[in-house]
């Protein structure tokens, strides 16, 4: 079966479009027609199957000064050659180039409705903030890996426009976007970890399937210097709702948190509360709430001048099985919120 | 240790007069069964229903599932400790009733103490019989209520033993046939292996049993007809483990099924004098809290190398997050007493923005604990829609459950499998 050569649209940066170095770098899009620079070894790969039809080029400031307007400008200049799919970059170590390539693709894909490949080194900044909206191919640091990364550039676009199946990350060479599967092994998790520990032993070479995590350093705050005139709040992951679980937060894998109130409160009456949260026994906690989030002792010590107030708003969300992101997500919000409280500290249960 | 397992296949399961095997199919005497399980008075409106795979049946808030089997004669007691006298479990022969499973249901109430209520869904076809192991046996339901003034725990524990009784009640129907199969397990002292076999690497199987995120059922028979909650890791031999001795604990995150039929034992005991030599299995709990947790691993680690001389170990963990942390610290105490670890993990809390081609996992770095293999990831579970099913079993209000639902798959019991014989592994994309 023949099929209608694939009508494709190249993006490159001023550099590599031609309109010179470091100095070009505050110019506006334009496009022109056919090729150019690397969109002639993309041309040379697509050979009959495709034809690079236009190159749009824009400066790296230009893009990195008000990236919303000036990717929106270059898909409309994009949109009249009625691409079938983009190809962006590569941007290789090139930071500014791989963020725009990157805002670009996603631009395509959401205005045009068409997919959109680009390629990057791993320490581009690139990477990290568009891996999950956007296909992107990894790369070498350099222009000489320009060959080698262009094949797969073009492998990944013809794919995603025929519509087949991509492959695993590491088969279709492409950074993971963000997306977790359980798949089925042939065998199973007994005899692959037999064989691995047997490997291990053996002095042989062995492939583990789980990583180690990467944690993130966090600098703790400065500490309070008078406790007598600080406000302090509670914090939790325990899972204390509001009776009836108005937020909807979820039992576990929470994507949620929230803020409730207990102005001029002593003590969290179990009545007024529920715990939902499906990694520890909560009877405990639904008995007295206070033993997750601890208003009655946190009353005495301000009556004690033991701390200057107690934020009389507690925050709380659901800790089991939450994926990392989400955690440093609700983590930053919740600090947010309390730092435009005027909270001066926090103590966070855990349980 | 030896141990033969008679194995006889069933293929089916249904009501008749007398309880026997024929040709691969359980006959039950509904009366008498439940004539049984009522002799223990903290148990009102016994009930016995029955499932078989293709039935549109949806079981809920099942608690435990067991596999049927009886000791036979001069083997010594059934699950010691639990229904029989204390003894031994592991040596002997023991009949067992392969392709069928007792099921205990404890409505919600049990649910209410110790997990959310309808979860642990079992369908005995659709979707959700193809990523449950449970909805491919035939399966005796054991139903029944607290009699009036026991309480949510003994009613608990009183259902448990019931299940474990109905399953030794059962098998015994078998026991007088010829097996379809003889499995025999047959690992001697050390002192003998060691001698057979002084090439080989010696590896041990570290399994946790029970976390302690959870609260412990008060008189639950995990070990030996007792709780583990404050156990110190000891040492069993594999055949004890799966052959009666060791039960889920209530409303757990296996099996008692899935114990009885062990995978990572079955594993290393077909590699047993080819490329290992098993040298025994340490049991731990999974503590709450760090002096606990370290205590835990120094001692399961110790007894690996001091006492067992093991030159590798295996690890699992039953629950979450502490018990990870648990798993995680005892491989490296195994590390660096010089046990080399690999782990077998379903991981969670995972980081699916990092852009790592593996999955991770959350327990602190540990450099020496670098041979992992995924079992997949909770976090990952896809949401599964049931359809409506003809008859609900084990609800106290069937109309809620029967319709077509949508829960996540890990609401299907034995859908994840913490002790090896899961196939999942948690891939990125």
């Amino acid at each position: 079966m023949t099929s209608k050569p694939l009508r494709v649209v190249h993006y490159l940066n001023q550099f590599f479009g031609g309109l010179g170095g470091e100095e070009q770098a505050h110019r506006g899009p334009q496009i022109i027609d056919g090729p150019m620079g690397p969109g002639r070894v993309i041309q040379s790969r697509l050979a009959e199957k495709g034809e690079v039809v236009a190159t749009a080029v824009c400066g790296d400031d230009y893009v990195g000064e008000k990236m919303e307007a000036a990717a929106d400008e270059i898909v409309q200049l994009i949109r009249r050659y009625d691409p079938d799919i983009v190809i962006a970059g590569p941007a290789f170590e090139a930071g500014r180039y791989g963020v725009a390539c990157g805002a670009v693709c996603k631009k395509v894909q959401e205005t045009l409705g068409i997919p959109a490949v680009t390629g990057m080194y791993g320490e581009n900044p690139g990477v990290d903030l568009f891996h999950k909206d956007v296909y992107i191919v990894q790369t070498g640091d350099s222009v000489k890996t320009m060959n080698e990364a262009i094949t797969k550039m073009v492998n990944l676009a013809m794919k995603r426009v025929a519509g087949h199946k991509i492959g695993k990350p590491a088969e279709d060479g492409y950074f993971p976007r963000g997306i977790l599967v359980n798949e089925k092994s042939e065998r199973s998790g007994a005899e692959r970890v037999v064989t691995m520990l047997l490997d291990k032993l053996n002095g042989r070479p062995f492939e583990p399937e789980v990583l180690q995590p990467t944690h993130y350093p966090v600098s703790p705050a400065p500490r309070i210097k008078d406790m007598g005139s600080a406000t302090i709040a509670l914090v939790t992951d325990g899972g204390l709702v509001p009776a009836g679980n108005p937020d909807g937060i979820e039992s576990k894998n929470a994507t949620r948190f929230g803020g409730y109130g207990f102005k001029g409160i002593d003590c969290l009456a179990a009545d007024d509360y529920d715990v939902n949260h499906s990694g520890y026994a909560t009877v405990f906690a639904r008995q007295n709430p206070n033993r997750l989030i601890p208003v009655d002792a946190m009353r005495e010590i301000e009556r004690e001048r033991g701390i200057g107030k107690l934020h009389e708003r507690f925050y709380s969300t659901t800790g089991v099985a939450t994926r990392l992101e989400m955690s440093r997500k609700m983590g930053q919000a919740i600090a947010a919120e309390l730092k435009s409280e005027g909270v001066s500290g926090a103590i966070l249960t855990s349980t | 240790m030896r141990l033969e397992l008679n194995v006889v296949h069933i293929t089916k399961v249904q009501f008749a007069g007398v309880t026997a095997v024929r040709n691969g199919v359980l006959s039950v005497n509904r009366q008498e069964l439940r004539a049984l399980v009522k002799k223990d008075t903290r148990l009102t409106d016994v009930d016995i229903e029955l499932a078989n795979p293709g039935d549109q049946c949806r079981i809920v808030n099942v608690a435990d599932v067991i596999e049927p089997r009886a000791r036979t004669a001069n083997s010594g007691p059934d699950f010691p400790g639990a229904v029989g006298m204390q003894g031994t479990a592991g040596h002997g022969s023991t009949c067992v009733l392969r392709g069928a499973a007792v099921l205990i249901n404890d409505y919600d109430i049990g649910g209410r103490r110790y997990q959310r209520p309808d979860e642990g869904i079992i369908d005995m076809w659709g979707p959700g019989a193809e990523i449950g192991p449970y909805g491919r046996t035939c399966n005796v339901i054991v139903l029944a209520l607290p009699a009036d003034g026991t309480s949510i725990d003994d009613y608990c524990v009183a259902l448990k033993i019931a299940g474990l009784k109905t399953a030794v009640y059962l098998a015994k129907a078998g026991a007088d046939l010829a097996p379809d199969q003889v499995e025999i397990y047959d690992i001697p002292s050390i002192r003998e292996t060691a001698a057979d076999m002084p090439e080989l690497p010696r590896v041990t199987y570290i399994f946790q049993v029970f976390t302690n995120q959870r609260v412990p059922l008060p008189g639950d028979s995990v070990l030996y007809g007792h709780h583990i909650e404050k156990i110190v890791p000891t040492i069993l031999h594999p055949n004890e483990v799966f052959d009666g001795a060791v039960m889920d604990p209530y409303r757990g995150y296996a099996a008692t099924y899935l114990i009885q039929n062990h995978p990572m034992i079955k594993e290393l005991y077909q590699n047993h004098g080819k490329h290992l030599y098993f040298v025994g299995v340490i049991i731990s709990n999974a503590p709450n809290n760090a002096p606990e947790y370290e205590r835990t691993a120094n001692v399961a680690a110790n007894l690996a190398k001091w006492i067992l001389g093991a030159d590798g170990a295996v690890l699992t963990k039953i629950g979450g997050g502490a018990p990870e942390l648990t798993m995680a610290r005892t491989a490296q105490r195994c590390e660096e007493l010089g046990i080399k670890t690999a782990l077998a993990l379903m991981h969670q809390g995972i980081d699916a923005s990092e852009i790592t081609l593996k999955a991770s996992t959350i327990f602190s770095n540990v450099p020496q604990v670098d041979a992992m293999v995924s079992m997949g990831a909770s976090t990952a579970s896809p949401m599964l829609t049931l359809p409506p099913a003809e008859k609900v079993v084990g609800a106290l209000d069937g109309s809620r459950i029967g319709v077509e639902i949508r829960r996540p798959a890990s609401d299907i019991k034995g859908s994840f499998s913490q002790l090896g014989d899961s196939r999942l592994v948690a891939v990125r994309y």
